[in-house]
């Protein structure tokens, strides 16, 4: 509320009126589910991180080299020519430094989401986190590698990369 | 999966399967909880008139959406009304062939402006066209609940149901 509203008009219900039947109320729960196919490229791009390694798209007219890989260039419009395997290596492009969490709950040890820009690619890249660094001394441009979780472990998902951690140039 | 070929069978494309939580929860209001709250104590359906146009709101609301004057005027109404408009369901919500096929009626009670949508049960498919004349059936006491279902269904009116015999 703002300075000046001290309250808002109307009346104010807590969970016990509705729980207790103070007030009438309907409840019910649609059931959402969906079902997402990852598509030709980032069904392969899955299914290689499974691999232990990272692939991408790359353009011909552009020379752009997309992770996470697409079908198409949205630069030149046009369907992209080859998969290229790439390093599991890059430097973060953003970050944050989260002390929340996904479910609005506070946590002591905060997640850096960053967006990791792989070696060879260019503009954008991976969201992913940054871990076994301190927090303070992440930066723009810094050097990070992934960090994979054992082969037996990998299901083909973008968390078969634990996290990336700082790396020497 | 080799990197050189082409997938062959969509099976191979990663699917991803999930459910998003969608919790409701919807209070009726001030109009609708004296409205429901009679409708369950007393069987007895109440309607609010506006001072101003005159239009007899049933449900009652807390303005009127024909002139936004905030409406105080409380009015019963009888559990009798005529078919304004209707139609006969032969599928359920979900698609699936009912039984026996169900009415749906939009119900303007005597002495009331608006209408509301509610079932039609206990008639003859002859006995329903527009303007047929019925009355409210109650569930019992015990059963009601707090709901526009407390009125479990209309059906035509004694004189519809004797002329018909």
């Amino acid at each position: 509320m703002g300075v000046r509203i001290k309250e808002f008009r109307g009346t104010s219900l807590r969970e016990e009126d509705i729980r207790q039947g103070r007030v009438l109320s309907v409840s019910y729960r649609p059931k959402a589910q969906y079902l997402w196919s990852a598509g030709v490229a980032i069904g392969r791009y899955l299914a290689e991180l499974k691999n232990g390694r990272i692939v991408g798209r790359q353009c011909d007219k552009c020379g752009r080299t997309a992770v996470p890989p697409r079908m198409f260039c949205e630069w030149c419009f046009r369907p992209n020519d080859r998969w290229i395997i790439l390093k599991d290596s890059g430097m973060v492009n953003t970050f944050s430094v989260s002390y929340i969490a996904a479910d609005a709950t506070r946590i002591t040890e905060p997640l850096i989401p960053a967006v990791i820009q792989i070696d060879g690619t260019t503009g954008a890249g991976m969201l992913h986190l940054i871990g076994q660094v301190d927090p303070k001394k992440v930066e723009f441009g810094m050097r990070v590698q992934a960090i994979w979780k054992p082969p037996q472990e990998r299901t083909g998902s973008i968390l078969d990369i634990k996290y990336f951690k700082p790396a020497e140039r | 999966m080799g990197f050189a070929e082409k997938i062959q069978s969509p099976k191979d494309i990663t699917h991803l399967e999930g459910e998003i939580p969608v919790n409701y929860l919807y209070t009726v209001g001030i109009a609708g909880e004296r409205f429901l709250r009679e409708l369950k104590e007393n069987a007895k359906i109440l309607g609010i008139r506006c001072s101003r146009c005159r239009l007899v709101h049933v449900p009652p609301r807390t303005y009127c959406e024909q002139c936004f004057e905030r409406l105080r005027d409380w009015v019963e109404l009888t559990s009798e009304g005529r078919i304004e408009t209707f139609t006969i369901c032969y599928f359920s919500a979900d698609g699936n062939r009912l039984a026996e096929p169900e009415i749906i009626a939009a119900v303007k009670l005597n002495g009331a402006t608006s209408a509301f949508v509610h079932r039609i049960r206990d008639a003859n498919d002859r006995d329903i066209h527009i303007g047929t004349d019925v009355e409210a059936v109650f569930k019992e006491k015990g059963d009601r609940v707090g709901s526009f279902l407390d009125i479990a269904y209309f059906r035509p009116s004694r004189r519809v149901r004797s002329e018909s015999h």
